[in-house]
């Protein structure tokens, strides 16, 4: 075979092997697939979840809201270095709230905690 | 006919094929190493390769450098870590999606295309509130979409630290998007997926969100004792203890005196559920949103109820499955509370 064939595939089988290493190499740093996640084209991700989930079910006594304003922290909750797995607030901190002013202005008071940092 | 040697090739051929003219007895000439033979040109061979690889090698990384808008403008000096700070969805059909979230809640959108990639960031009044990606879902995969919340952090590269000494997977490493910041993607010790952003333009701003925004964010989590450890190791949140019945646990997590979260057991006797992260929209009135979301092709999960601030909270899913949650949130300071 012509030498200078050989070394054009030389050449060439060294490009793909390179070209395939960078592939394989982008693969490993940027891991798609996982649990309910792929890649979302380069930009970001693709969070699904499989279908058939069920996302209902909450009973009467289901709440997911904050409280509005006031303090409605329960007597007995906070303070306990305790037994719980993570670290209660302490008990003279009251009960945040979310941000009561709006965008356009308004007070600046923040509606849930009687403390600033 | 004299023969010659390609000094780079070893070639050997004759001069008169080479074309090389020579101006006496061509068997004069003997073997040399000096020629270089016809058609023969390294240096440009080379170079092709080289810009080859390059570009081989340039194209994955081109691919992630698309172009989005930041999530606060102008900049902000605001950092609000453990945050909800934006939300992305993405769907098989990014224009049955654009036109289900207009239609309820009025957002409207600017298209960004980049190769194959669709990318629609919404708006509402001028403020970004979300991104829509767009992606086909193979019928066998059997997959539907899902809002994914990014919280705010200082360094994401720390926070991925921290987030994996503490039992979470990493699910999209660190990466930076112009403009955007940098961010990862991760699912909690109880499988719950979150990202975490740390803004290139600041955090927005700690206000409450108008109707059609993202207002609140919960965790339905098997285990929210301990996933409230988690998120409190990473984000440093105050937890607070909400009343709950027997058999479930409602905590309240909070950062800058601020609610940012609760975190809540997944109902009992649901085989299928699975912990997950859901996000509410502000709506004036989640009875008439609810009708709304059906008559535009979406589906109610939680009917509208009373929840702990006294105004109506339901879920729903849009067009393609994803949920999200309708929060009533009044305008005006309220100290009434329906327990």
């Amino acid at each position: 075979m012509n030498i200078i064939l050989l070394r054009w595939l030389r050449w060439l089988a060294l490009a793909f092997v390179l070209c395939t290493l960078t592939v394989l190499l982008y693969g490993c740093i940027v891991p798609g697939g996982g649990y309910g996640y792929d890649d979302g084209g380069g930009i970001g991700g693709a969070y699904y979840e499989p279908f058939g989930f069920d996302y209902g079910g909450w009973g009467p006594d289901y709440q997911v809201a904050p409280y509005r304003g006031g303090d409605h922290r329960p007597a007995s909750g906070g303070g306990h270095a305790s037994a719980h797995a993570y670290r209660s607030a302490p008990a003279s901190h009251s009960m945040p709230s979310i941000p009561s002013h709006s965008r356009s202005g308004g007070s600046r008071s923040r509606s849930g905690g009687s403390r600033s940092r | 006919m004299a023969s010659i040697k390609c000094i780079y090739c070893n070639f050997v051929g004759t001069i008169e094929k080479q074309g090389i003219t020579f101006d006496g007895k061509a068997s004069d000439i003997p073997i040399s190493r000096s020629f270089k033979h016809k058609g023969h040109y390294p240096f440009l061979r080379q170079v092709f390769l080289v810009i080859l690889l390059g570009i081989a090698c340039a194209m994955p990384v081109m691919a992630a450098q698309i172009q989005l808008p930041a999530i606060v403008e102008p900049a902000s000096q605001e950092h609000h870590v453990g945050k909800l700070i934006f939300v992305e969805l993405v769907t098989p059909d990014i224009a049955v999606a654009k036109k289900f979230y207009a239609g309820l809640f009025g957002w409207t959108f600017r298209d960004i295309q980049d190769g194959e990639t669709k990318y629609a960031e919404a708006f509402l009044d001028g403020h970004p509130v979300a991104g829509l990606i767009h992606k086909n879902v193979p019928a066998s995969q059997h997959r539907q979409p899902a809002w994914l919340s990014f919280f705010a952090v200082g360094d994401v590269d720390a926070a991925k630290n921290v987030a994996l000494q503490n039992g979470a997977k990493i699910l999209f490493e660190p990466h930076s998007i112009p403009n955007r910041g940098r961010e990862a993607v991760f699912a909690d010790p109880q499988g719950a997926v979150f990202a975490v952003l740390a803004s290139s333009n600041g955090d927005p701003p700690d206000v409450l969100a108008a109707p059609g925004e993202w207002i609140w964010i919960s965790l339905i989590t098997s285990d929210p004792e301990t996933n409230a450890a988690f998120y409190q190791t990473l984000f440093d949140y105050e937890v607070f203890e909400l009343p709950s019945s027997a058999g479930a646990q409602h905590l309240l997590l909070a950062s800058d005196n601020y609610a940012r979260a609760s975190v809540n057991t997944l109902p009992a006797d649901r085989p299928n559920a699975h912990p997950h992260w859901l996000n509410y929209i502000r709506v004036k009135d989640t009875v008439k949103m609810t009708a709304k979301v059906v008559a535009l092709g979406g589906r109610v999960l939680v009917k509208p109820r009373i929840d702990r601030h006294g105004g109506k909270v339901a879920v729903v899913a849009d067009p393609f499955g994803a949920p999200f949650g309708l929060l009533e949130w009044p305008d005006t300071e309220s100290k009434e509370v329906t327990k």
